[in-house]
């Protein structure tokens, strides 16, 4: 079995994650809460860190049903980027599946490129 | 709650929002402009009426309820990429106005549709060090909004402080949204609109 399948998914009134084997990782809901890094940071770390264990080339990021989140979540998603990029070329590629419906996701992974474009990749659903 | 065009009626207190936030229907609260033609165009008209009204303390935990409400009243009268815009302009205005306002007065939080403009506006009490840097910030964001938006999202990779202003950023470059900051005295009124 994975290490990936085996990491909990958090479980926030707003927001649904489901971790869907082998290399899926899907976000449904609003991240609104205050500080999402409390209950949102550990997930991804540890999600990160399976990856990494199952030796996945790439590890899909499926947030096209996040219709909203607060400036403090889209750093969950930059802290996440700048963990593979500081891996220096040893861990997966990040391939986040986004929606052109949903505003901020179109700015907001338009900037993350800039900034580690060379460990992610941006498509869209629609 | 609100239906309609119809106001909220004076003084509804949904039990959701605590004992100290009010949902009110203001009679025609004045807005204080004192910046030039940019907030003509974007602060609602004297005699407007806000639609919601919600006034709390600063530091009170009336933001995710807030942002909720507004969200849902908007997409009961507006088009849905108006809502999303409207959206983040709600929850980053009052997070700024709940996180560093001054306990020393009241933080208003508004939401106006009239003449085919929507508008959220959020007032607060601010020490006049967070008010210049609030000034400086927005400066900064509508000479370059984009610019602006990726230095806040490198900002946030390296935790740098000082603490990362990704909201005001979002509203102008993310959300297209016109953003007017009007300073009297300590007072702040922030408007962030855009056409329905």
């Amino acid at each position: 079995m994975s290490k990936l399948s085996q990491v909990k998914a958090p479980t926030l009134e707003t927001v649904t994650v489901s971790v869907e084997a082998p290399s899926t990782i899907r976000w449904r809901g609003t991240i609104t809460t205050k500080d999402p890094g409390v209950d949102l940071a550990g997930f991804t770390s540890a999600a990160h860190r399976a990856a990494l264990d199952d030796g996945l080339a790439e590890l899909t990021v499926d947030i096209s049903e996040l219709t909203f989140v607060n400036s403090s979540a889209i750093r969950l998603f930059i802290d996440w980027a700048m963990w593979v990029k500081d891996s220096g070329g040893k861990a997966y590629k990040l391939r986040f599946t986004t929606s052109r419906r949903v505003t901020w996701q179109k700015t907001s992974f338009m900037a993350l490129r800039t900034i580690a474009g060379d460990v992610l990749s941006v498509e869209h659903v629609d | 709650m609100v239906a309609g065009d119809q106001p909220p009626k004076r003084g509804v207190t949904p039990s959701r929002f605590g004992s100290k936030a009010k949902i009110t229907a203001s009679a025609g609260m004045q807005p204080r402009v004192s910046g030039p033609s940019s907030a003509e165009r974007c602060a609602p008209n004297p005699g407007d009426r806000p639609l919601v009204t919600v006034v709390c303390d600063a530091g009170s935990s009336v933001l995710e309820a807030t942002h909720s409400f507004l969200t849902a009243y908007a997409a009961s009268r507006l088009r849905s990429h108006v809502v999303q815009r409207l959206s983040v302009a709600a929850y980053e205005l009052l997070a700024n106005a709940l996180n560093y306002g001054s306990v020393t007065g009241d933080v208003v939080f508004e939401f106006f549709h009239a003449r085919s403009v929507a508008t959220i506006r959020v007032s607060n009490e601010a020490i006049p060090a967070r008010i210049q840097k609030l000034i400086e910030h927005a400066a900064r964001v509508q000479e370059n909004a984009e610019s602006a938006f990726v230095e806040e999202m490198r900002r946030s990779v390296s935790g740098g402080i000082p603490h990362p202003m990704l909201g005001l950023a979002r509203l102008v470059h993310e959300a297209r949204l016109m953003l007017d900051v009007n300073v009297v005295d300590r007072r702040v009124v922030v408007s962030a609109s855009c056409s329905d």
